[in-house]
């Protein structure tokens, strides 16, 4: 698990102090439903450990499997009657189109606090217990 | 009428006949100030364009461009102000980034990208306008008519 930003400073500050080895098991785990993304980003910006990103891309099969009701639906529904093959690849996003960009999530920086899933006003980040057989499998001493 | 008002009111010539439509957005702070001064010196327009006022072009969003589109446009334009002359401080300048994702967008379902455009102009730019409505016409003429699902 690395550490934040504040975790590192107060580090710097306590000579000879060293963080103990991860445990791996103190959070929740974070599971992504990128058809609900709306890609507002409240996310990135409630993650404490940089894991939760705004990317600079965008993934055009989520407006394909937004919900229709959905603004990104709207847009799915409508490239979807004039497209002539199905979506190749992510599309770079230019700098002042914020809505439209996938979010990207690192599973290996997540420290399971789950203030994503707290800030996800379409419940697109999901935080479920860990399950038992893993709680206590990476602690040591 | 001059020989010129009238060949712009004629038919399009397009290869199949069809005749195209073409969607335009046009800001209120300057590209529909320069419509009116063109109407009002009665320079025609293409018949192929469809005019739409928004209060800023920053108004436009991809959906707008796409189910223009997808309900029966064969092209669509943005006509805004000059860069840093919007009267909203920066809204062009958000049209023409969406503009640019829209035409990747089109261009990762194989659309031509050409079939949405921005132009910009100043309020007094009337023959920039018809410049612009006349390219776009032109480009979309070119093009086939835009299949449908």
């Amino acid at each position: 698990m690395p550490l934040t930003a504040r975790g590192e400073a107060i580090f710097e500050r306590l000579p000879g102090a060293a963080p103990r080895e991860s445990t791996g098991a103190i959070g929740c785990q974070i599971v992504r439903h990128e058809e609900l993304c709306i890609g507002c980003g409240r996310c990135a910006s409630a993650c404490p450990s940089g894991a939760t990103l705004k990317g600079d891309m965008f993934d055009p099969m989520q407006l394909y499997s937004a919900p229709p009701d959905s603004r990104r639906g709207a847009i799915g529904t409508a490239l979807r009657a004039i497209a002539r093959h199905q979506p190749s690849g992510s599309i770079a996003v230019p700098e002042r189109v914020s809505a439209f960009r996938t979010i990207v999530f690192d599973a290996s920086r997540c420290i399971g606090c789950g203030a994503c899933a707290r800030a996800c006003p379409t419940g697109a980040a999901e935080a479920l217990p860990v399950p038992a057989e893993e709680i206590g499998a990476g602690v040591s001493g | 009428m001059t020989s010129t008002a009238a060949e712009n009111t004629r038919a399009p010539e397009t290869e199949d006949g069809a005749e195209r439509k073409i969607v335009a957005f046009f800001c209120r702070e300057c590209a529909y100030a320069a419509a009116d001064a063109t109407g009002n010196a009665r320079v025609s327009l293409p018949t192929t364009i469809r005019s739409v006022l928004v209060p800023c072009t920053g108004r436009v969003s991809p959906l707008h461009l796409l189910k223009a589109l997808a309900d029966g446009a064969d092209g669509v334009y943005v006509a805004g102000c000059l860069e840093g002359q919007c009267h909203y401080r920066e809204g062009n300048l958000h049209a023409l980034d969406r503009i640019e994702f829209s035409r990747a967008l089109l261009e990762s379902v194989g659309v031509e990208p050409e079939r949405v455009q921005m132009f910009t102009m100043s309020a007094a730019d009337s023959p920039k306008f018809v410049a612009a409505a006349r390219k776009m016409h032109e480009t979309i003429s070119a093009l086939p008519p835009l299949k449908r699902k």
